[in-house]
This record gives C-alpha cells, sequence and structure tokens, in this order.
C-alpha cells in the first residue's frame, strides 16, 4: 500500500549561469542593456537564486552595476510611480 | 604601464567650446605625463538615472588611456574635481598590467584611428528594447 504522502513539489529547474553558458558574454559596467536583465525594476540587484548566475558571475554582475550606479547609468533606486 | 578608463559626465549646460576645451585638458594632461589615450569617446547627451546636482541628463565622455603612474590619474581627477562643469566622474583601472608589446599594439590602432575620424560620436544605444515580461522604468538607457 502506498502510503498518500504529500510533499511539496516545488518545479525547480537548474538554471545555468548565462555567463558561463556563453563565454563570449562579457560583463562590463557600461554596458547598461545587459546590467539590466539583473536588477529589478525597483533597481535592486537580483539574488543569485533567481537570476542563476554562478557565483563568480553575479559578483562581477554586482561590482558592475555598482559601479554603473555610481556613475548614473543605473539608478539606485527606482521610486513607485 | 597600466590601463585606466574614466568616465566624466560633463554639464550639458556648457558650452560646445568648453566641451572641446575639457577634452583638449584631458589629452594634454594625459600627454604631459607621458600617459597614450587609447580613445577618447563622446557618448553625447544622455539622461542620467538620478539627478546629479539638479541636472537631470549629462554629457558623458570615456578615456582610454595608459599611465605609467597613478600620478596621471590622481592629476586627472583633481582637475575633474576641480572643474565646474564636470558632474561627476569615475575611473577604473582596466588592465593593471600592459606589456610593452601590447603598448605598441595600442598606440598603432589609436593612431590609425585618429586619422580617419571626424568625430563621429557613437550612437546612442538601446533605442526602446520593450521587455516583454514587466515595464522596465527608465532604468538608465534611454536617450533623451
Amino acid at each position: 500500500m502506498k502510503p498518500p504522502v504529500k510533499r511539496k513539489r516545488t518545479f525547480q529547474r537548474r538554471k545555468v549561469c548565462v555567463f558561463c553558458a556563453d563565454s563570449a558574454m562579457k560583463i562590463d559596467y557600461k554596458d547598461v542593456k545587459t546590467l539590466n536583465h539583473f536588477v529589478t525594476e525597483r533597481g535592486k540587484i537580483l539574488p543569485r537564486r533567481i537570476s542563476g548566475n554562478c557565483a563568480r558571475h553575479q559578483r562581477d554582475i554586482t561590482q558592475a552595476i555598482k559601479k554603473a550606479r555610481n556613475i548614473a547609468l543605473l539608478a539606485f533606486s527606482v521610486v513607485a510611480s | 604601464m597600466r590601463r585606466y578608463e574614466t568616465i566624466f559626465i560633463a554639464n550639458p549646460d556648457l558650452p560646445e567650446e568648453d566641451q572641446n576645451a575639457l577634452q583638449e585638458k584631458v589629452r594634454s594632461l594625459v600627454a604631459s605625463f607621458k600617459g597614450e589615450i587609447v580613445k577618447l569617446e563622446d557618448w553625447g547627451l544622455r539622461k542620467l538615472s538620478y539627478a546629479i546636482r539638479k541636472s537631470s541628463r549629462g554629457r558623458y565622455f570615456l578615456v582610454d588611456y595608459l599611465a605609467d603612474s597613478p600620478a596621471l590619474v590622481r592629476e586627472l581627477e583633481r582637475t575633474l574635481r576641480l572643474h565646474d562643469g564636470v558632474l561627476k566622474f569615475l575611473t577604473v583601472k582596466t588592465n593593471p598590467e600592459v606589456t610593452k608589446d601590447q603598448v605598441q599594439e595600442l598606440k598603432a590602432a589609436s593612431q590609425a584611428e585618429k586619422a580617419p575620424r571626424v568625430d563621429e560620436r557613437p550612437s546612442a544605444p538601446e533605442p526602446v528594447p520593450a521587455p516583454p515580461e514587466a515595464e522596465k522604468p527608465a532604468a538608465g538607457g534611454e536617450e533623451k
């Protein structure tokens, strides 16, 4: 008899770091278009569990975003309208 | 030699000749420290992601250069800091160790670039990318 075990099924697809998958992609703080993929619409940096980046590339992205913010290419925070 | 990259934002209200004078100043400064400019780009007028000194837009310049000593960077930053028309600047070291061969290569490249160029500026990026997942407010890229 099989017990009706109820397990919470969370569907999780293992995300692969886009920068590892495509080595042609470079992380550059001047490249706003790419960096925009890694911030929320509020301007926060997306966490790794969402972006799926590996540790190294997440760190690089974080550094790049912070540089871009410094020179006003990205916003520190976007105020909700 | 080390390779650096400095972005500075000039006040858009600055008259054109002052903008040019600023560029010239940077050039001569780098030359006086025996540095080498790889490229000096004018990104043109861009919207700032946040207001700097009450200005919501700024004219971006990117200087990519080689320097023997950090003294050049110090002096360049000092000059920019003192210049009233500069809203903000950022210097990044892109290569801490440029070998002699690479220096020659870059020099050749910059010479080659210098000849045919008549101050064309790179077209402003991002003509509204239209991301499907959510409406992303003006987080940075758009022109005007």
